[in-house]
């Protein structure tokens, strides 16, 4: 049998449908990936493969009958640890969540089974979404592929991290500050950070419910296009889903070059040189192509971080309340009084990253502090939606780096949470405005790390994002993935 | 601007965390950078937003007002710390 692992997700979805081997075949291949490399990646928290190899089973069945239930049936799909799945862990890398199981789906995985997709969890991830490094779970560092001395950026580092090893062909991550961009960038694979709204959060564990949106990451545009039209759409279940229907891949249309107007950033120090060579080349290629480039002032969007984290803190001391040893998680239980069993349950569960922010969000909502930090952040947060409507109405799409570097070295921000913040620092503002990015592979650095692109599209138009990103195809396939893991 | 230990533990009280006492050096420490860090947006001028850009009128998202089915009492069985006959157990609160 062929390596079914090295197939990108357009050819496992051709080979599954032209019938060349079956979801059971793939599931096989899959598993024999992850149990002879993930050692050494540690992308999974666990996975259970009886469960894998069943649900392939099911699907490998309903092709033979001839009744898939979609033309995805069969594809696996690798899962981060913050979504639901009925009776599965979901711990979001966190102590306090250790022996959680949930007793209800995410929509975002109701909807996957319901096309037959096979799931994978349980991608490691940030403890509850919070880092840029998959440094903070509180189980296992997530290596990243390329180089596994380094780190494969974060939050959702473990399902982008198990697209580039090829251990999935397709991931679910979320992000609430970059957390799917920035690792897809890290990893040498397209991320997407949906319209705020699209895609439902009901089942996905809050970290800032403002900011939060699950998203798709994959080796190719076609495994995020298709994701994407199955996940998003109108859901009851969240007051904040927006009434649409999901995304119709029809509406995908590669752009015309002439006349295509593109608002690119200023190189600043903060990015690395081979960062902005890659950037200002792709951007020398399109202006040649006929594509108008405009400069545009992004002196605004460098407040983003701290606009950022005191919105994402405020919500997460507010979200993170709900774990208090009472009605499920971890419970420490040391004196028998009231008072101590809450304060004893969340000092032991939650890792310092989280401490640290939940702290911090407590601070800035507290009275004397409110007006001055998060009444002020809120109204910074209106001046970024103006700014990118601004943008939009001079530019068809934004193009910058992703981010500023490429993969860094595991322990080398740690000590430093101010530096750790600011591997987000070209993607927060995305969240604050709620609208469209992703992250596309365009080169890579003089030691061979990937580096990644960030198209961003005034809401609703992830439609063009995957237009432009197809028109750019050749240039992201340059980035070759390696076959094995150093 | 800077918190002292005190302040910072009064906040730790408040989100019902504890903090390890050999641990509030280097916490206060790394408190404080984040908080100097943050502070740039105090100098951010946001007198043009008004409350209707801040709290823009969407609309509420209702949903039909039917009964359905919740959670059964075995599922929430299967994952709370401690539950007995229909509840969830916690330590007495009241004296008696």
């Amino acid at each position: 049998m062929k390596e079914l692992w090295k197939l990108k997700y357009s050819d496992i979805k051709k080979g599954l449908n032209s019938g060349e081997f079956t979801p059971t075949d793939l599931a096989q291949s899959l598993i024999s990936r992850i149990e002879a490399e993930d050692s050494k990646i540690k992308a999974f928290l666990s996975w259970e493969k009886e469960s894998i190899l069943k649900a392939a089973a099911e699907s490998t069945e309903r092709r033979k009958s001839g009744k898939p239930l979609s033309e995805f049936d069969g594809i696996p799909i690798g899962v981060k640890d913050n979504i639901c799945i009925e009776n599965t862990i979901t711990s979001c890398a966190s102590k306090i969540l250790e022996n959680y199981r949930s007793p209800f789906h995410a929509t975002a995985i109701e909807k996957l089974l319901a096309k037959g997709f096979v799931l994978i969890p349980r991608a490691n991830m940030d403890e509850f979404a919070m880092g840029s490094s998959t440094e903070n779970s509180a189980y296992q560092v997530t290596k990243n592929p390329f180089d596994t001395a380094r780190i494969p950026g974060g939050s959702s580092g473990g399902s982008a991290a198990a697209v580039a090893a090829s251990f999935v062909p397709v991931a679910l991550g979320s992000d609430t500050g970059g957390s799917v961009r920035q690792p897809a960038s890290l990893c040498g694979i397209y991320g997407l950070k949906p319209t705020y709204g699209t895609v439902s959060r009901y089942g996905l564990v809050a970290y800032a419910s403002s900011l939060d949106q699950i998203g798709p990451l994959s080796k190719d545009i076609d495994g995020i296009i298709d994701v994407y039209s199955v996940i998003s759409g109108k859901d009851q279940r969240d007051a904040t889903s927006k009434n649409i229907p999901a995304f119709d891949p029809s509406k995908v249309k590669e752009l015309p070059w002439k006349g295509l107007k593109i608002g690119k950033m200023k190189i600043t120090s903060e990015i690395e040189p081979d960062v902005a060579k890659a950037y200002e080349s792709l951007l020398a290629e399109l202006e040649s192509k006929g594509a108008q480039l405009i400069d545009l002032d992004f002196s605004l969007l460098s407040n983003s971080i701290p606009i950022y984290y005191i919105i994402a803190t405020a919500e997460c001391s507010s979200n993170l309340s709900r774990f208090d040893g009472i009605r499920f998680g971890q419970r420490k239980d040391p004196s028998g009084k009231l008072d101590d069993l809450y304060v004893t349950s969340r000092s032991e569960g939650f890792g310092k990253e989280v401490q640290r922010r939940i702290l911090l969000g407590t601070f800035s909502l507290s009275a004397g502090y409110y007006d001055a930090y998060y009444g002020r952040a809120q109204k910074a947060r209106v001046l970024i939606k103006k700014e990118y409507e601004g943008y939009f109405s001079k530019v068809d799409l934004i193009l910058q780096p992703t981010s500023p570097t490429t993969a860094f070295k595991v322990g080398e921000k740690t000590s430093d949470p101010i530096q750790m913040y600011k591997a987000d620092i070209l993607t927060t503002s995305v969240n604050l405005a709620g609208v469209p990015a992703m992250s596309v592979p365009i080169g890579t650095d003089s030691k061979g790390l990937p580096i990644g692109l960030q198209i961003t599209a005034p809401a609703l138009h992830e439609d063009k994002i995957f237009g432009f990103a197809k028109m750019i195809s050749d240039w992201a396939s340059k980035v070759e993935l390696p076959e094995t893991i150093k | 601007m800077n918190l002292n230990e005190e302040s910072l533990q009064k906040i730790a009280e408040l989100s019902r965390l504890k903090i390890d006492p050999k641990d509030i050096q280097n916490f206060l420490t790394d408190f404080n950078k984040v908080l100097n860090y943050v502070d740039t947006i105090t100098e951010l001028n946001v007198s043009s937003v008004s409350d209707e850009d801040l709290y823009p009128n969407e609309g509420n998202s209702v949903r039909p007002d039917k009964a359905k089915e919740g959670l059964s009492r075995s599922q929430i069985e299967s994952f709370a710390p401690s539950f007995q006959n229909g509840y969830f157990v916690v330590p007495k609160v009241i004296e008696t």
